[in-house]
């Protein structure tokens, strides 16, 4: 009898403090991928712990579905859109410049001055244009090499010793000696270009100039980024590698180094659950001894679409799960999503080691790098971008262009031809 | 007159309409766009803006190159071999014609995305069964889709195990039409089978393999399946990008609806002159 009356108690009290949440109900969905889709789902329980009413649908699509079934649904007028989308920072601007009305205006839904001030600056810049907030900053990508320690200890490679991509080629060959049947490391040269944005970024160099207006890609920094990636696949250092692949390659234990952004870590922890305290974390290479060392890859936000039945409920969402330390710290400890609200960095989780890195405190070390990020910025014609670059790779590989410079400048005439953008001086 | 067809029309009419809706207004439409810059918004409408882009566009021209390569080599390819198969399966010496006749019709039964990834895990790189066995017998590993040679081969031969069966099939039935006693007037004169083959069964074959060809042509040019879901959406670097799936990309990649519509009137007017050259090859002698 007393346990029931200290419960009606405790639910009255409940109910009292979230007065209004009771009054959302309904139900949202929500389009996501891989890790991102997994972590949305960890912070549902806290966020129906609020809203006990508002039932949450997470679909894992994979990134390259959202994009286009997201594209897809705005192009036939908002029809059988979710919710809530993620949506890629650096793929953001297409959508907006495109389908401006396929999304809802967070600024109305209560997206005030005062929340936004609690993400960086940087961040916001793609996801709003003049009064308009079409999506809120989730996450960041800041680059690290993550590493199978027992194969680098097997060589008798140290990774603190390892300051340029020069000697992660040298190291390369000594594992790979010392390891047979393992691969240095994997670059998605069939559907990606993950690593010529990595480390074209740390070299200050994009697509596309930082404020959007004209294209960059045959810069020297650009140019040096192509050479020291064609150097690392003749070396054997980088074979290719898919998405998927990559992570068969984790579990199976035929690569010793994946370099990625932070987010990566979920996928190995998540996907080689066997191997905790085998993996460590290493700052990025640079391409001078005195280089940069960081570097921005990925890194996503969420958007409401104006077709959502239930806006304010899947606005509710949003806040709980990215304007709340409870919210981002949970997607950092459960599948490794690096929050871009300010206040979360500075959570006693980030500086604690971590036991599936061997006790390494991973999060310090990779966060450390964020001031040193340099803006990159995708602009509304990233996909031309993207396809451009890809096919002058696959061909600069295969020996079509006399050097880098060459290819570079065929990409940059061929992204002007189809964008209209001039070609910086 | 007009009172007879009345009725006629009124029953036309609910087909019509779908038609109207689904395929008049589209095909307008997509021409009305073609004509507009759909880089800014709102559309501005521009002419010479698309046009003038895909002729010097050179992705254009790499997507209609792959897609000849595939057409070219793949087509006579897989005709030779189904017209072989065609004619192993007409042998009165074969056993379980029947078990034969589905393991060969067998490959279109399969959907296309299970057949896709099948492929693509058996050219895997690191775990697929085709490097397996080339190390095995001393030969080298090849990057199957890091190599743009290696992945229209890999197309190449997807499409063909996918559709020689098929035709096989198809001719197998012209085989079948063509009369016993021609052959046995052949054997009388001591014609040898590798002659009755050339001079009697092919000639008769003719218009099958005429029809096999337009099917297969047609196929190819609307190749979208497997470049997108066996190459990685026409990797490496749009190697195998054909042209259904580069209008795909413009379309619902970069958001371009104008050049993606542009790029289909490009891919219709194709088909046309294509069609017309077969008509011609075809035509009865006079």
């Amino acid at each position: 009898m007393r346990i029931h009356l200290a419960c009606a108690t405790l639910a009255l009290a409940t109910a009292m403090a979230t007065g209004s949440a009771l009054a959302q109900s309904g139900e949202i969905t929500i389009w996501s991928w891989n890790v991102a889709a997994s972590a949305l789902q960890s912070v549902v329980p806290g966020f129906n712990q609020q809203f006990p009413d508002i039932k949450v649908t997470v679909e894992d699509l994979g990134n390259q579905q959202v994009f286009d079934k997201t594209l897809a649904g705005c192009a036939a007028g908002g029809a059988g859109m979710p919710d809530i989308v993620t949506v890629e920072n650096f793929e953001a601007e297409g959508f907006w410049n495109q389908f401006p009305d396929c999304f809802a205006n967070l600024k109305e839904l209560g997206y005030t001055p005062e929340l936004q001030a609690l993400f960086p600056d940087f961040k916001r810049t793609e996801l709003e244009v003049g009064d308009v907030a079409y999506a809120m900053p989730w996450d960041s990508g800041p680059v690290a090499v993550f590493y199978r320690r027992d194969f680098y200890e097997k060589a008798g490679v140290d990774p603190a010793t390892i300051q340029t991509w020069d000697d992660f080629i040298a190291a390369g060959k000594k594992i790979a000696e010392a390891n047979p049947g393992v691969v240095m490391s994997q670059a998605d040269f069939n559907g990606d270009s993950e690593w010529f944005r990595m480390i074209g970024n740390e070299q200050g160099c994009g697509y596309y100039s930082v404020d959007g207006q004209s294209i960059t890609i045959n810069q020297p920094a650009c140019v040096a980024t192509l050479e020291k990636i064609k150097e690392m696949k003749d070396a054997g250092t980088l074979t290719a590698a898919i998405w998927d692949e990559k992570i068969q390659s984790n579990t199976a234990g035929t690569v010793a180094s994946q370099v990625y952004g932070g987010w990566f870590e979920g996928s190995i922890r998540d996907g080689s659950p066997d191997l905790a305290g085998k993996w460590g974390v290493y700052p990025m290479p640079s391409l001078t001894a005195d280089g940069p060392h960081a570097a921005n890859l990925g890194g996503s936000s969420l958007a409401i679409t104006n077709n959502s039945a239930n806006k304010e409920a899947a606005w509710e969402f949003v806040k709980y799960a990215l304007t709340t330390n409870e919210g981002q710290v949970t997607m950092l400890r459960e599948f490794g999503l690096v929050p871009s609200l300010i206040s979360a960095l500075e959570d006693p989780y980030v500086s604690q080691p971590q036991p599936y890195w061997g006790d390494q405190p991973i999060w310090s070390e990779i966060l450390a790098t964020l001031p040193n990020i340099q803006p990159s910025r995708g602009t509304a014609f990233l996909n031309d971008a993207e396809s451009v670059y890809r096919a002058v790779q696959t061909r600069y590989f295969n020996g079509e262009y006399p050097d880098a410079q060459a290819a570079l400048d065929d990409a940059a005439n061929q992204i002007a031809s189809a964008t209209g953008m001039p070609i910086a001086e | 007159m007009r009172l007879r067809n009345g009725p006629a029309y009124g029953f036309l009419a609910p087909y019509l309409l779908i038609f109207l809706a689904f395929w008049i207004w589209p095909i307008i439409n997509s021409f009305v766009i073609s004509l507009h810059n759909t880089r800014v918004n709102p559309w501005v409408f521009n002419p010479a803006f698309n046009w003038t882009r895909m002729i010097g566009d050179p992705a254009f021209f790499n997507a209609l190159r792959n897609t000849l390569v595939i057409l070219v080599i793949q087509v006579p390819v897989m005709l030779v071999l189904a017209t072989l198969m065609a004619v192993l399966l007409n042998s009165p010496r074969l056993k379980a014609r029947p078990l034969f006749r589905f393991a060969f019709f067998a490959p279109v039964v399969v959907g296309e995305v299970a057949y896709s990834a099948i492929f693509r895990l058996m050219f895997s790189f690191d775990f697929g069964i085709v490097n397996k066995l080339l190390t095995g017998v001393g030969l080298p590993r090849v990057d199957w889709f890091a190599n743009p040679t290696a992945a229209m081969a890999v197309l190449i031969m997807a499409v063909t195990w996918r559709w020689a069966g098929y035709n096989a099939i198809i001719i197998l039935a012209g085989l079948q039409s063509i009369p016993e006693d021609v052959y046995e007037a052949a054997t009388l004169d001591r014609v040898s089978k590798v002659r009755q083959f050339f001079f009697i069964t092919l000639p008769l074959l003719k218009p099958i393999l005429i029809f096999c060809a337009v099917l297969s042509i047609i196929g190819t040019m609307q190749l979208f399946s497997e470049p997108f879901l066996i190459t990685n959406r026409g990797g490496p670097g749009q190697a195998t990008e054909t042209l259904g799936l580069f209008l795909y990309r413009q379309g619902f990649g970069s958001g371009n609806f104008g050049y993606a519509s542009t790029v289909a009137y490009a891919i219709a007017a194709l088909a046309v002159a294509i069609s017309l050259a077969q008509l011609w090859l075809g035509r009865e002698p006079k």
